[in-house]
């Protein structure tokens, strides 16, 4: 076999065998050698596999029954937790009731025991009222027993009564025979006295001075009412012997009417205050004026025109009057307690009286040597206008004189006082007169002024209330009362013809009266 | 192999099948949180197989002790980490000059080197890297691989299956209907006997017909030096990917007249830049001058090589975990010796001058 050079077959084959046996060697060395030794030693690992297997199996299994327990505990949980709730809120439902029903109980029972307290109250005093009711229904019976017999006593007097009535009438009917016979024979004689009377009458009225007399009868109606001033009129008056109204007011006017018809016929300018007195000379030129700018101004009536203004008062002028006899003399009171005598002529004041009371009035005498003055001492004095002395005073009012006007005749003066009195005094003895007062009348300032008739026989003062009192001298009563001012009449004047008469308010009224 | 369905398997087959490296697998320190440290792990891990198919069979033993986390498998080699998709038989043979069995692993289960390695999602990635090596095996054989894609699930699955479990006439009876036929193999049955095969071989160029010569698939593993060793233990260790280069290159036999395509000529083929004396031409020449050198030595020893000295040394050829004779017949080593994939994995060893040295 062994040629020198081999084969390249034996070549390849002899690889081929060696690679075999290698391939042999290598199968002992590495796979057979350890095989048996891995797999003795992984057999425990295998079954411990195996093992734990069945165990994580089990385990498993015993895990899907708890959960399934699991779940159907939890249902049940569920289930219960609902009911136990539900039960719960009817407990606290039950509870709520019982604390509700045990408060109505608590409730109740005081009401109960409060009614019967009060039952045990009223049947005492039913208790009370019982018998009360038995002793007046007792009384009641004695009572009208007593009614009983009073009615038949009554019955019986009554009757005795009308027996004595029918008596009496049959003799008053014997007594009106008579009486009626007896009037007849009066009136019978009574015509005849009046028809004489009146025959007497007729003859009188022809007789001189008739006129006066007749129209001095008391006024009644107003004529007119005029709006004079505003603010207020407290000073009017008459021309002399003629129906012309001159009146002055607060509002520093001075105005002269016709009372005719009514009418403004001039304005005087120039007052520079309320006016609050007025007179007039006795020619009837000059018009004065008393105003409460302490100036007194005098105009002169024709044309109107201011002629002096006479300044010396350090106080209001309330009061002024001229002479009768000549127009020289003028006096004036003002509120600096002074009485000032003024000469016209000269246009200054020649005298000055000076007097611790008040001046509200004042009057010339008719000789026009003497001044009477109304104080707020309520005195009358009376002063010589040469001298300036005082010649007399006498206690006139209790309180304030407000009103001086001398009759026509000058042999009285009458006097008005807040005391609401009007006093007439004889001038030559001043002696009270008459004095004449009446209910409603009150003087309404302490300068209301009052006058009288020219026939000497009334006297009419304003009021307070508004109306005018007018009085009888001679009856000494009143005998008209005239209503038509709304407001304080402050003064009252009669004209020289008798009538008509007016008078003045505080609203600025002046009511013309006839 | 005839191209027949139902071929027995011969001897070499079997052996080859069935070969399986004891492996000591010990966890890594980093990853042990039990105390005593668990010990390390025996294994037999088939050569056809690849190391993350062991995870199954290493896992109970590592499970108890392992850090809490996602497991990422990887193995290393005295600090090399191993590529995964080359089958475990070749890392032996190439990390390990001198066999060591049990052969020493260590295993991590975390702490994946995404760096140095590809990534492993498991014996699916596996799955999948062998039937890509499949696809191209057809590829170089046929010029297509429409046999490999056009087959059926239940042939994947078995055919996987069988590489799993090793099961040799499981995966014949599935990979015959590939028809990946590589070459006639006069050797394999008739070591004995008197080869009429060899007599159609030897000068009748007719016969050449009857045999396909193909193009083989295979893949080269070099592993280059420049000192020289005595002996396979005191040969240095591989410890960077860097020190082998990986050719994947297809074989193509010639055959001449008079000479068989041995493995020496298969190397010098893959390797005409270490060998370049032998050209492709010159092939028988350069074979009658070995078969001379050949004469009176035993011819199973590795040669040294009596070449000029451009040519590289070769120290060491290893092929699923064998040896074989530079002088064996490539064709019976490709009918015997090749891995499921229809792929050859060969490992060498070269000695080469300075000049020609692989970085």
């Amino acid at each position: 076999m062994a040629k020198s050079c081999k084969s390249q077959e034996e070549i390849a084959n002899d690889a081929i065998k060696n690679a075999l046996k290698a391939l042999r060697k290598r199968h002992l060395l590495e796979e057979a050698a350890h095989r048996p030794a891995f797999e003795a030693l992984s057999r425990p690992i295998a079954s411990q596999g195996s093992e734990w297997k069945e165990k994580a199996e089990s385990l498993q299994l015993e895990l899907q029954q708890c959960y399934k327990a699991q779940s159907r505990l939890s249902e049940q949980l569920v289930v219960e937790v609902a009911e136990s709730r539900a039960l719960k809120s009817s407990v606290q439902e039950k509870e709520t009731a019982i604390a509700e029903m045990q408060k109505e109980l608590t409730g109740v029972s005081e009401e109960r025991s409060q009614l019967k307290s009060d039952l045990e109250q009223k049947i005492k005093a039913l208790e009370l009222v019982m018998s009360e009711n038995s002793e007046l229904k007792a009384r009641l019976e004695q009572m009208t027993t007593k009614a009983n017999k009073a009615e038949a006593e009554n019955k019986m007097l009554v009757d005795r009564w009308m027996l004595e009535k029918m008596k009496d009438a049959e003799r008053l009917n014997e007594a009106n025979a008579l009486y009626e016979d007896m009037v007849q024979r009066l009136r019978a004689s009574g015509l005849e006295q009046l028809a004489r009377q009146q025959v007497d009458g007729i003859v009188r009225r022809s007789e001189e001075g008739a006129e006066f007399f007749l129209e001095s009868s008391i006024p009644s109606t107003c004529k007119y009412r005029l709006n004079a001033h505003e603010g207020g009129c407290a000073a009017i008056l008459f021309e002399y012997n003629s129906s012309r109204l001159i009146t002055g007011g607060q509002d520093r006017s001075v105005k002269v009417w016709d009372t005719n018809t009514g009418t403004v016929s001039s304005n005087l300018h120039g007052c520079l205050g309320s006016v609050l007195d007025l007179t007039i000379t006795h020619d009837n030129r000059s018009v004065i004026a008393a105003s409460s700018s302490n100036n007194l101004y005098v105009w002169d009536l024709s044309s109107g025109r201011v002629r002096h203004t006479l300044t010396g008062h350090t106080e209001k002028v309330c009061a002024v009057d001229v002479s009768k006899v000549s127009s020289r003399n003028v006096v004036s009171a003002g509120y600096d307690r002074t009485i000032k005598v003024w000469d016209l002529m000269k246009g200054y004041c020649t005298n000055t009286i000076i007097f611790h009371s008040n001046c509200n009035a004042l009057s010339f005498s008719m000789d026009g040597q003497t001044i009477f003055s109304g104080h707020v001492d309520g005195n009358l004095r009376l002063w010589d206008i040469q001298t300036g002395k005082l010649l007399s005073e006498v206690a006139a009012h209790s309180l304030a004189v407000t009103s001086i006007s001398l009759s026509r005749n000058g042999n009285v003066v009458l006097t008005s006082g807040r005391d609401n009195l009007h006093n007439l005094f004889d001038v030559r003895s001043l002696e009270v007169c008459g004095t004449l007062r009446a209910s409603g009348n009150r003087v309404a300032s302490n300068w209301s002024r009052s006058c009288i008739s020219p026939d000497d026989n009334h006297v009419a003062a304003g009021s307070a209330d508004g109306s005018v009192y007018i009085w009888s001298i001679s009856k000494g009563d009143i005998v008209s009362t005239l209503k038509e001012h709304s407001s304080s009449v402050l003064s009252c004047r009669w004209s020289g013809m008798g009538k008509p008469l007016a008078s003045a308010d505080k609203n600025g009224i002046v009511c013309v009266w006839t | 192999m005839s191209g027949a369905s139902t071929v027995s398997a011969s001897e070499a087959h079997k052996l080859v099948w069935e070969g399986a490296i004891p492996l000591l697998i010990h966890l890594h320190d980093s990853e042990v949180t039990t105390l005593p440290p668990p010990p390390p792990a025996l294994v037999l891990a088939p050569r056809l197989g690849y190391l993350p198919l062991l995870i199954s069979q290493l896992k109970p033993y590592f499970s108890s002790t392992l850090p809490p986390g996602v497991d990422t498998l990887w193995f290393e080699y005295k600090g090399l980490p191993l590529k995964w998709y080359i089958p475990t038989g070749v890392l032996f043979d190439l990390l390990c000059a001198e066999p060591e069995r049990p052969w020493n692993l260590t295993v991590h289960f975390r702490g994946y080197p995404s760096n140095l390695l590809l990534p492993c999602e498991g014996e699916d990635s596996v799955k999948w890297s062998f039937i890509n090596s499949l696809k191209e095996a057809a590829y170089v054989i046929n010029g297509n691989c429409k046999n490999v894609m056009n087959m059926s699930q239940p042939d994947q699955v078995e055919l996987w299956r069988s590489v799993l479990n090793g099961n040799l006439e499981s995966y014949q009876r599935v990979s015959s209907k590939l028809k990946l036929v590589t070459l006639e193999d006069e050797y394999t049955e008739n070591i004995n006997a008197v080869p009429t095969a060899s007599q159609e071989n030897s000068g009748e160029g007719d016969a050449a017909a009857q045999v396909k010569s193909g193009r083989i698939p295979v893949r080269l593993y070099v592993w280059t030096l420049t000192e020289d060793f005595d002996d396979l233990e005191s040969a240095p260790q591989i410890d960077n990917w860097d020190k082998v280069s990986y050719i994947n290159r297809p074989v193509e036999i010639h055959k001449e007249d008079g000479k068989y395509f041995s493995l020496h000529d298969a190397i010098k083929t893959l390797l005409p830049e270490y060998f370049p004396a032998s050209s492709f031409g010159n092939l028988g020449d350069a074979s009658t001058n070995l078969s001379v050198a050949d004469e009176g030595e035993n011819t199973c020893d590795p040669d040294s090589s009596s070449l000029p000295l451009e040519n590289a040394e070769i120290k060491l050829v290893r092929i699923q975990g064998i040896e074989p004779c530079l002088e064996i017949p490539f064709s019976w080593v490709v009918n015997n010796l090749m891995n499921p994939e229809y792929f050859l994995h060969i490992c060498i060893c070269l000695k080469v001058s300075e000049a020609n040295a692989v970085q």
